[in-house]
């Protein structure tokens, strides 16, 4: 992986230019209700952009797979039914100020977009983006990025990440398109930066590493052996089956397509967010559902993330960023309940329920 | 106000009223109104439904969502529902309705609550009238002042 | 051990009950416990951190939770008003469900804080709170604290909105129903939205879309908050829930506060006394109507 350092001024630049060329670019910034806490929204000057402060309250997600979009329109007329359907391309932008949990989310979420169907929309607009991480040093106690195989540096899912050394940033550019995007900006990198880059990498793992002890890749198969285990009767006494977790998850996907009419004649087909936690989420139309309670609710969502999806992609489908128990209405914890799941995986680790 | 205050006149853009009508007191009166071949705006769309305790606030919702600019919801007077209690139950609905879509931003001229009965097809012409009025001089419904605009 | 574990204990140790739904200390602060063995009773805690209304966990419909078997809860005096209410409306009988109601003093905004209480920082639906003493109980519980500081912050905000034009009110509530995703966290933290299926999950028809347009989110909001006219019990749960930091509570208190201007009625702890929308007076207000 090159890198390059660039300055203050030289990132300042390079936002300016992108933006005078008209292209669109994303980065935190602090949100108008409430100004502790930061949100990513395009922005119109390098000076919007506050890098480094805090998590954003919600993640890249919306950005690829927005709350709700339109897939098509239809409109009955004499000759039949006449379907527009959205374009798939979007014009460039750039995503300056991404934590790495966020970025490596969408590098997670790729997988099963392109899995059985490629989805043209979120491809569309994941082709049409350049992501440029910044190292975290903002982790707090709920942080477990690096349990889940990633960390604070972690360029997975990223085009370039960017390290703050004196007076800039170190910049590791890790794809092509990072490469393409600094071509012009920046100059060789010393060797003391390199060094400090390296150092504060270090350090940033070590402040989040002591919140949850690496996954063991055990974990995934006791889970799916111990689908029945009376854990999982109890773990998820508290959870209110609201699906807050899944809205600020950066790798949570699942979607509801519905039709809407515009006038009898008239209408849209749109995807909206969805979640495995709601009462309604699995009901068949015989009205039998196969979770009926959220103890069964809750168990597809550790399954799903801890061992479905990583026996199927070869990851795990969490980044860590712990915005899942931040928000929790009902106080459930991912941190420890993964840590107490480890725990009883560990104790047993023969396959079969108690 | 009578309605030769309130000329029905020829404009570019006309407000949509929906009105949820009872179907005892007063879908009678709008009839008796019609029948006595009094001037009314032609703006107003009736939907008559059983009692006025069968409108759901949903309606109303509904009802500015799909167009509506303003909305009529009639019924009889209280003591004559002819479902004897209906009316009671509706006033108290409609009371924290009007009270909340204040709040949300939807101008008071815009609904129109109204007692009519079966004889009172003056009223009936009053209340059309002055609510179209009323809406025409707020605008559509949901767009910026002054502007035209679907409900967003 | 307290006056509340001691009872706690003897609850589950003489098998009265098979679970008491209390507050416990969790890895992120104070979170709602489950204590189902008589030792674990010392788990249980109570102070002004205690936020959560914690009658949302007496719904039928959570079966994880009903399936343990009869149930004893810690309330406040505003939570047992929740309790009362799904006795009101049929949900649980009241001889099903041991009420621990708290004597209470007041409680955090953000309980993540464990600031002193002071009118800055207790939670703005204490203010003038005349249910320090539940009067819906089992067992009554805890020494009686001051009467809690008056937060003003939510007063102040609605009485802004008040004065606001209509057009103004407009765009504040499309400024701030722009940012729901329609996750439906406010009602499902919501004690009385127990509806087995939500008005708004309905396809036939499909009276509230539910993608997250701004039309569609003002509609679900209005209707929800007019669901709940009268039932609601000011807990603000829904406000704690929502991801997008909407702020449901200027909602759910105007609409309070019209129910007690115009019926004189707020949320009850007595089941037995109806709520607003079951009955009616001949003299009712109706200077609205034409």
């Amino acid at each position: 992986m090159t890198h390059k350092f660039l300055s203050h001024q030289e990132l300042a630049s390079l936002i300016g230019q992108l933006l005078a060329a008209k292209t669109r670019v994303i980065a935190p910034v602090r949100a108008k209700d409430d100004s502790s806490q930061l949100e990513y929204q395009p922005i119109q000057s390098p000076d919007d952009a506050t890098f480094g402060v805090r998590l954003p309250r919600r993640s890249l997600k919306e950005f690829f797979l927005p709350p709700t979009e339109v897939l098509l329109h239809y409109k009955q007329t004499k000759a039949g039914v006449e379907i527009r359907e959205v374009p798939t391309e979007v014009p460039p932008q750039v995503i300056f100020g991404a934590v790495p949990c966020d970025a490596a989310g969408l590098a997670a979420v790729d997988k099963v977009m392109n899995w059985d169907y490629r989805d043209e929309l979120w491809f569309g607009r994941r082709e049409a983006t350049t992501i440029v991480s910044f190292l975290c040093n903002t982790m707090d106690a709920t942080c477990f990025c690096t349990a889940v195989g990633l960390g604070p540096e972690s360029s997975t899912g990223s085009d370039a990440l960017f390290v703050p050394v004196e007076d800039g940033y170190l910049a590791y550019l890790v794809t092509p398109k990072g490469e393409a995007l600094l071509q012009n900006h920046g100059t060789e990198a010393t060797a003391t930066m390199l060094a400090d880059a390296e150092t504060s990498q270090r350090e940033a793992r070590a402040k989040v590493e002591p919140n949850l002890a690496a996954i063991p890749v055990e974990f995934a198969t006791w889970l799916a052996s111990n689908f029945d285990h009376p854990v999982w009767k109890t773990l998820a006494l508290r959870c209110h089956g609201c699906g807050a977790c899944a809205a600020m998850c950066p790798t949570c996907h699942c979607f509801d397509i519905v039709d809407e009419h515009i006038s009898a004649d008239e209408g849209v087909r749109r995807r909206n967010w969805d979640s495995c936690q709601t009462g309604l989420f699995t009901v068949h139309s015989s009205g039998h559902n196969p979770r009926a309670s959220q103890s069964e609710r809750f168990r597809q969502r550790i399954q799903h993330k801890f061992s479905i999806y990583p026996s199927r992609f070869g990851e795990i489908l969490c980044t860590g960023c712990g915005r899942c128990s931040r928000g929790c209405p009902g106080g459930m914890d991912l941190p420890s309940i993964v840590g107490e799941l480890v725990a009883l995986a560990q104790a047993k680790p023969e396959a079969g329920g108690q | 106000m009578s309605n030769e205050e309130v000329p029905c006149t020829d404009i570019t853009w006309a407000p949509r009223v929906v009105a949820f009508v009872c179907n005892w007191c007063t879908y009678t009166g709008a009839d008796l109104a019609g029948t006595s071949r009094l001037k009314m705006d032609p703006n107003v769309r009736v939907i008559k439904l059983p009692c006025s305790s069968r409108v759901n606030p949903l309606f109303i919702i509904k009802a500015f969502e799909r167009g509506a600019d303003g909305v009529i919801v009639s019924g009889c007077h209280t003591g004559d529902c002819h479902y004897s209690t209906g009316n009671y139950h509706a006033r108290r609905r409609f009371a924290i309705l009007h009270d909340l879509l204040q709040f949300m931003g939807v101008e008071e001229d815009r609904v129109t609550f109204a007692w009519v009965s079966a004889s009172e097809g003056n009223k009936w012409q009053q209340v059309v009238n002055e609510t179209t009025a009323r809406v025409q001089q707020l605008g559509p419904f949901g767009a910026p002042q002054g502007q035209k605009g679907g409900a967003q | 051990m307290n006056e509340l574990q001691e009872t706690a204990r003897k609850l589950l140790s003489d098998g009265t009950v098979n679970v008491v739904i209390g507050y416990e200390s969790g890895p992120r602060g104070v979170r709602a416990a489950f204590i189902t063995a008589p030792e674990q009773a010392d788990k249980l805690i109570f102070d002004t951190r205690c936020v959560q209304n914690l009658a949302t966990y007496l719904n039928p419909r959570r079966t994880q939770i009903t399936r343990l078997g009869k149930a004893a809860v810690v309330v406040k005096g505003c939570d047992a008003r929740a309790v009362a209410g799904v006795i009101r409306e049929k949900q649980i009988e009241r001889a099903n469900v041991v009420i621990l109601a708290m004597r209470c003093g007041g409680v955090l905004q953000h309980p993540e804080s464990d600031t002193p209480l002071n009118a800055d920082t207790v939670s703005v639906r204490c203010a003038n709170c005349k249910v320090r003493e539940p009067k819906l109980f089992d067992y009554l519980l805890g020494e009686l604290p001051p009467e809690p500081p008056v937060n003003t912050l939510r007063i102040e905000q609605i009485a802004a909105l008040e004065k606001m034009t209509p057009s103004e009110r407009w765009n504040f509530w499309s400024g701030q129903l722009s940012r729901c995703i329609r996750c439906h966290a406010c009602r499902e933290a919501c004690p009385m939205c127990f509806c087995v299926k939500c008005t708004a999950e309905k396809s036939q028809p499909q009276w509230i879309d539910p993608s997250s347009t701004l039309q569609a989110n003002r509609a679900w909001q209005t209707m929800r908050v007019l669901h709940q006219a009268g039932r609601c019990v000011d807990c603000l749960e829904c406000e704690r829930a929502c991801p997008e930091h909407i702020p449901l509570s200027l909602l759910v208190g105007y609409v309070a506060e019209a129910v007690e201007r115009r019926f004189d009625y707020v949320a009850s702890d007595d089941p037995s006394v109806p709520a607003p929308f079951g009955v009616y007076r001949t003299d009712d207000d109706e200077e609205f109507i034409r």
